[in-house]
């Protein structure tokens, strides 16, 4: 539980600590451990390309990630073993970034009550909208490799 | 020995073929359970699934369950290598027929040490 800075009210969130533990293992783990992922300035380009993965359940709430076009291809190519200066299909690049989310969201469900379910993970252009009723209450602002990653947690407003 | 990777993620599928390939296993793909089904009715009966959970068309848990309701493949070794790592999907695998549970991410070496717990694997190659 972490409370709300704004009203002193309660929410179900994961604590921000342990949702970059869970982004960067799954990063080591997958991406290779010479690139480490570091705090960076948040990124707001409009040709961002954003996975989402939603858990509906014991908790209700949305993970996304959003790389630059350039950083989701660095991605899928360290996933698929590719050359780095290689140029990855657009299926690639967002199976790539679709299986990141996957196992970052799947591994914040874990973190949080359940049971509940995980969606199979959306890829698309741009930045994510969240529904009117929800709240970010984590959000990581990185850079791997020189390219900006935003890693944002959403859950329903339950005051 | 024969492994069939069955996972919606083309990139997690090569990933867990270099591992098992390393290890000396041929290495088969699917992209979902009902695929991996067809690889098995047509006579492609491996000795390993390394089974996601979440998947279109059939999910892995659907896969297992089907798999241990045929008597004839009742020796695939069956490993859930997956997301989803709440204790009661893991117990829920378990009881369908699944042999082992491996959480996403995991290292080589947790793929590996499985391998070697089921049997399949000493030493880093194939028994």
């Amino acid at each position: 539980m972490t409370a709300d800075i704004e009203t002193g009210a309660h929410a179900v969130a994961p604590e921000t600590a342990d949702v970059l533990a869970v982004t960067e293992e799954v990063w080591r783990s997958f991406l290779g451990e010479s690139e480490p992922l570091l705090p960076g300035p948040p990124s707001d380009r409009a040709d961002a390309v954003t996975g989402a993965v939603t858990v509906t359940g014991g908790w209700d709430g949305a993970v996304t990630v959003t790389f630059t076009p350039e950083g989701a291809a660095a991605a899928a190519c360290a996933m698929l073993g590719l050359d780095p200066t290689d140029v990855p299909s657009p299926g690639d690049v967002a199976d790539a970034v679709g299986e990141l989310v996957n196992m970052v969201g799947g591994n914040v469900k874990s973190l949080m009550p359940g049971p509940s379910t995980l969606s199979l993970p959306v890829v698309a252009g741009g930045r994510v909208t969240p529904a009117s009723e929800d709240r970010e209450v984590v959000r990581l602002d990185l850079t791997w490799t020189g390219h900006p990653v935003t890693i944002s947690v959403h859950t329903k407003g339950s005051r | 020995m024969l492994a069939l990777i069955i996972d919606d993620s083309r990139a997690m599928r090569m990933i867990l073929r270099r591992i098992v390939t390393g290890l000396g296993f041929e290495a088969i793909e699917a992209g979902h359970g009902r695929e991996a089904l067809d690889h098995l009715e047509r006579g492609r009966v491996p000795d390993v699934c390394l089974i996601d959970w979440n998947m279109p068309v059939m999910d892995g848990y659907a896969f297992v369950t089907e798999v241990r309701s045929r008597p004839e493949w009742r020796h695939i070794t069956l490993m859930m290598v997956t997301t989803e790592s709440e204790h009661g999907q893991i117990v829920k695998a378990l009881a369908a027929g699944a042999h082992e549970y491996v959480i996403k991410p995991f290292t080589p070496e947790a793929i590996t040490e499985k391998l070697e717990l089921l049997g399949l694997v000493r030493d880093g190659a194939l028994v």
